[in-house]
């Protein structure tokens, strides 16, 4: 590079573009990296038929969080409104299917449970006023707890307007409910084992735990920022097609001068005197910055990319300490019609999500397999049938459906690796759960892909594969994240900032580590600093 | 009776009698009414078969709060703790991993395991140490109500906030990560050797519904290191003449100022008018007056069946519906003829003066978890054995021996529920379990006592047969416990308290509940 830069962007998803826009809109000469051809992260396709795209990590659009939209300058980006429903398989020929609805989901469960049908409005009134407690915490940097005090904290918490809403009583019971497990928190509600088998798996989603695993409840939570009133699963996507939000904040970048090199791997970051220096890319090129941020999982960046004679001994302990867990694989099908499932409503159903477990029981002995490094003999699945939404990823009448099977640990007993025949194995095992509740789906499969945790960890950077880029457990969120002391987007070598979604406040959370990491950066900056 | 009294606590498990002498102390005319023959609820001792006497329930000590045995000066009544010496854990291999009395021994123990886990286990106890002592001052607290504006409330909020300002990030972070992280991930952290591990583990589980990879499982390991700072040799001991003695050292402090105790006196209800406790009803229909009833009972006995629920604020109702109890433990009592031969260990010696361990390792205690997750106990359990006839040779007959094993796992809620059958299956499954690390234990029971979760329910009351009065999650502590809002002992039932473990700060032979409750009452008398 011939013009000098002032920071470096590492990794071209959500985060990274919207890190790269933000800077680049306050002055910073902006170079973004990204490994891959395209930018885009989780929501970048790849073509794994002829004609057929997916993006195997991309079912979940996320969410936009207002002070993200509000940093970018970004406005119209409209949200897909459809009720997308969430269905469950109950028995062979039977689904319960919720509609975002609260009050359609209820008339659907009365046929299971008159009682639940009756709490259900409550319920997800309840887990929507929760879900938005965190939304607060999420446009924000983690509270420093460690620095001051837990009054601090809770005087944050007063500020938020939405705290307000919610209450000293609601406070209490958000507090009450994070340490929680999903299955108690659904056992004190309802009875219906469908029902809360469906819920429960948004708190599993990713999570190599089973539904009776303390702190599911606050992954259900996690996942539920942003979700519209009555949803118990999805939020609204921004725009249109799967890569509508990196493409608008892409070209926004662009716009603000920002620079982006594709194919452009980072392999070091060269640092000097405890400032970092700049980054050498694999094929050996020096490019110089006093800033660089990364959106890579904490591990690539610190353990990977840093001379470890920079680091502390007991910090690098506690890089190496950060647990991911992916256990999540993806099987993708090109189908020439859609799959005919008995007892599912129509294509609205399919547009949602359908989950064929249905009992907590089941998600249970799913996950169980996990704990000691195996696949699931009876994995979770769940399917989502994007054509339905975005019709140009098939040939014309042409669909994709995506399976999501857990669990399916990154890590397997006695070191054996995720090859080809394991691979295969599990993929059979999801197209077999599948044709039990579709029969003669797998006639209707044209081709097939699958992608291990392994793969998914090559193929899109997420470590381990893990989505997260760190098990959203109790002790690895807020000022936990990614690590104790070191939750705020700056690390112990000056310059060098961390900002993928392995920091606050995490996954799923569309530009809001970049965007905070960035004002981080800047807040830092003085003249003559990361400017060199 | 025609006495007047002043407080009527019900129930005389050690919460109870602690709460009692402390009223007592203070010159409150108290009267303590037991169902059972004897104090003590799941503190007993009891002589199960001719000679042989057992700690039933409740078998070692070490968090018996040392503000309790000072102020009662329980000493002067009989308590004597003696230190459990030892722990070895049996390996699948014939080997075994030992923890002694002797620092020095212990470390060169574990070198010869993994040399790496003995440096680590230096530091880590250093942090166990400074983490006990982070928490020691929580548990004589009173719970602040966070949703409270009282000038109490806030003064505690304050306090509490103080406390953690008071730690430094370091040792804030380090809590934060015990109390919410799963025993196996948190030591994961540490150390290599995966017995070392399991064994630690193991404390982390007890009494709890959760198995070593559960998060929240963490912070009961700080348990082990509570002892120790209050000056004892030993983070657990076993008291002379079995846990029973504890509580008729209770006993007998109260008594001395005053308390008197009624045993088999089964208190049926509390009586209320105009939402003000006037005393009790006995079983036989006995009433007996008085303006202060303390609850030592757990909340589920505490709220909806000692009163009536329909008179209680329906958030409160919920909440004690929706409490944890979820027994998960047994106890094997067994009478010996002899001493047991241990594979990795032959013959006598000092590793039968302390307690074994049957946690080889991790997905050992993990597996037995998800048997008992699944409505089965365990096939091969997680078992903390003692031998007390060893340290206390008066528990048995000469030449003989008394054994106590907890057992974990063991659903309160088995399939198709508790037999006669099934506890003797699980009777079976524990000794055939032990018999392959000691094959002679056949051949030397004498008599085998077997207690179910029901058991323990049916015959301390405890509900569901939970140890703790409900499971120390970390959603069921501090201002949570029993339910928020009635944390702090009273009732919404004027001279109506709680002071069982099922309140702050919680299970094991503490006394904390007893003492902090009888403060409370004291203070609002006053």
């Amino acid at each position: 590079m011939s013009d000098r830069v002032d920071a470096i962007v590492a990794g071209g998803g959500a985060n990274g573009l919207t890190a790269a826009a933000v800077l680049a809109r306050r002055g910073a000469r902006v170079l973004l990296l990204e490994r891959e051809e395209q930018v885009g992260g989780l929501s970048r396709t790849v073509e794994f038929a002829k004609g057929f795209r997916v993006a195997p990590l991309g079912t979940d659009p996320g969410w936009l969080p207002p002070a993200v939209e509000r940093a970018l300058g970004l406005t119209a980006l409209e949200r897909d409104g459809r009720d997308l429903p969430l269905s469950v398989s109950v028995e062979p020929g039977r689904f319960l299917t919720l509609s975002r609805d609260a009050a359609r989901a209820a008339e659907a469960i009365r046929a299971h449970s008159a009682a639940d049908a009756g709490k259900w409005p409550e319920f997800t009134s309840r887990l929507r006023a929760l879900a938005g407690f965190l939304e607060v915490l999420y446009q924000a940097e983690p509270p420093d707890v460690d620095a001051r005090s837990v009054a601090e904290m809770l005087s944050l918490l007063q500020l938020g307007r939405r705290f307000r809403a919610l209450g000293r009583a609601g406070m209490i019971e958000f507090l009450r409910t994070l340490p929680m497990s999903v299955w108690e928190v659904l056992d004190d509600w309802f009875e219906c084992a469908p029902l809360k088998a469906a819920v429960a798996a948004l708190g599993v989603l990713d999570h190599a735990q089973g539904p009776r695993s303390g702190g599911t409840a606050f992954v259900l939570l996690h996942h539920l920022v942003g979700a519209p009133k009555g949803a118990v699963r999805g939020r609204p996507r921004p725009g249109q097609g799967p890569s509508a939000f990196a493409g608008a904040v892409e070209e926004l970048a662009r716009r603000h001068g920002v620079t982006i090199r594709t194919s452009a791997s980072v392999a070091r970051v060269r640092v000097k005197d405890d400032q970092v220096a700049g980054v050498t890319l694999e094929g050996g090129e020096e490019i110089d910055a006093r800033a660089v941020l990364s959106t890579a999982g904490p591990a690539r960046t610190l353990l990977g990319w840093v001379d470890p004679v920079w680091l502390d001994p007991e910090f690098l302990n506690a890089v190496r300490n950060v647990r991911y867990r992916g256990c999540t694989a993806v099987v993708a099908y090109a189908l020439d019609v859609l799959p005919d499932f008995p007892g599912l409503a129509g294509r609205e159903a399919l547009a949602g999500t359908v989950s064929l477990t249905g009992s907590l029981e089941a998600l249970e002995r799913a996950a169980d397999a996990a704990k000691y490094g195996l696949a699931s003999e009876n994995p979770h699945v769940e399917l989502t049938v994007p054509t339905l939404r975005d019709p140009g990823l098939a040939p014309e009448g042409a669909h994709v459906l995506v399976a999501r099977a857990q669990y399916a640990p990154y890590h397997l007993r006695d070191g054996a690796s995720w090859d080809a025949a394991r691979r295969e194995a599990l993929a059979d095992a999801v197209t077999k759960r599948i044709a039990c509740a579709a029969p003669g789906f797998a006639s209707r499969v044209r081709q097939r892909a699958a992608w291990s945790p392994h793969d998914l960890e090559e193929r899109f950077g997420v470590p381990e594969g893990a989505a997260s880029h760190g098990e959203l457990a109790l002790d690895q969120i807020l000022f936990m994240r990614p690590l104790a002391g070191w939750a705020r987007y700056a690390t112990p070598i000056r310059g060098l900032y961390l900002g993928g979604a392995g920091t606050h406040p995490g996954p799923g959370v569309l530009g809001g580590p970049g965007w905070l990491a960035a004002r981080r950066l800047m807040a830092d900056r003085r003249p003559g600093r990361a400017g060199g | 009776m025609s006495e007047r009294w002043d407080a009527i606590v019900v129930g005389g498990g050690h919460n109870g009698l602690v709460a009692a002498a402390y009223l007592a102390r203070a010159g409150r005319r108290t009267l303590v009414l037991e169902r059972r023959p004897l104090v003590g609820g799941a503190a007993v001792t009891e002589e199960v078969f001719p000679g042989f006497k057992f700690s039933v329930f409740s078998y070692v000590v070490s968090l018996l709060r040392p503000e309790v045995i000072r102020e009662l000066d329980l000493p002067r009544h009989g308590l004597q703790i003696l230190p459990l010496e030892s722990t070895i854990t049996p390996l699948e291999n014939g080997d075994y991993l030992g923890s002694w009395s002797d620092p020095d021994e212990t470390r060169r123990e574990l070198c010869r395991h993994s040399t790496r886990d003995a440096d680590a286990a230096v530091v880590f106890g250093r942090l166990m140490h400074h983490m006990a002592m982070a928490v020691k001052p929580i548990l004589n607290m009173v719970p602040p109500d966070p949703a409270s504006l009282a000038p109490g409330d806030l003064r505690g909020l304050l306090k509490l906030g103080g406390h953690f300002r008071s730690l430094g990030a370091e040792r804030f972070h380090a809590l934060h990560k015990l109390m919410t992280m799963s025993s196996a991930d948190y030591l994961d952290e540490w150390f290599e050797f995966d017995a070392l591990k399991a064994t630690r583990s193991a404390s982390g589980i007890i009494g709890t519904f959760l198995g070593p990879r559960s998060p929240g499982s963490a912070y009961v390991l700080l348990h082990h290191y509570m002892g120790e700072i209050d000056g004892a040799f030993r983070a657990w001991g076993f008291q002379k003449g079995g846990t029973g003695a504890i509580s008729d050292a209770i006993a007998g402090a109260a008594r001395a100022h005053g308390a008197a105790i009624r045993t088999g006196a089964a208190v049926e209800r509390v009586s209320v008018r105009n939402g003000r406790a006037t005393g009790v009803l006995l079983a036989g229909g006995e009433e007996i007056a008085a303006p202060l009833v303390v609850s030592g009972l757990d909340p589920r006995q505490t709220f909806t069946r000692l009163v009536e629920p329909a008179a209680l604020p329906k958030e409160l109702v919920d909440g004690v519906r929706r409490y944890k109890f979820r027994g998960s433990s047994g106890k094997v009592n067994l009478a010996l003829a002899g001493l047991p031969d241990f594979t990795c260990l032959p013959g006598n010696g000092p590793h039968l003066r302390g307690a074994v361990s049957i946690s080889p390792s991790i997905e050992y205690l993990e597996r037995a978890y998800d048997d008992a997750k699944y409505g089965e106990f365990s096939r091969h359990p997680y078992m903390d054995i003692v031998i007390p006839s060893m340290i206390d040779p008066g528990m048995a007959p000469p030449g003989k021996h008394v054994m106590s094993i907890f057992v974990q796992y063991a659903p309160h809620a088995l399939n198709g529920g508790w037999s006669d059958a099934k506890r003797e299956a699980f009777g079976d499954a524990v000794v055939k379990t032990l018999a392959h690390y000691a094959p002679n234990i056949e051949s030397l029971i004498l008599h085998r006592q077997v207690l179910t979760p029901a058991d323990i329910e049916r015959i301390t009351g405890l509900t569901e047969g939970n140890i703790f009065q409900g499971e120390l999650a970390l959603q069921q502590l501090f201002f949570l416990r029993p339910v928020p809002r009635w944390a702090r002992y009273r009732t919404p039932i004027h001279g109506y308290w709680q002071c069982g473990a099922g309140t702050h700060p919680g299970g094991g032979i503490m006394g904390g509940s007893g003492r902090l409750a009888a403060r409370e009452i004291l203070k609002s008398a006053s």
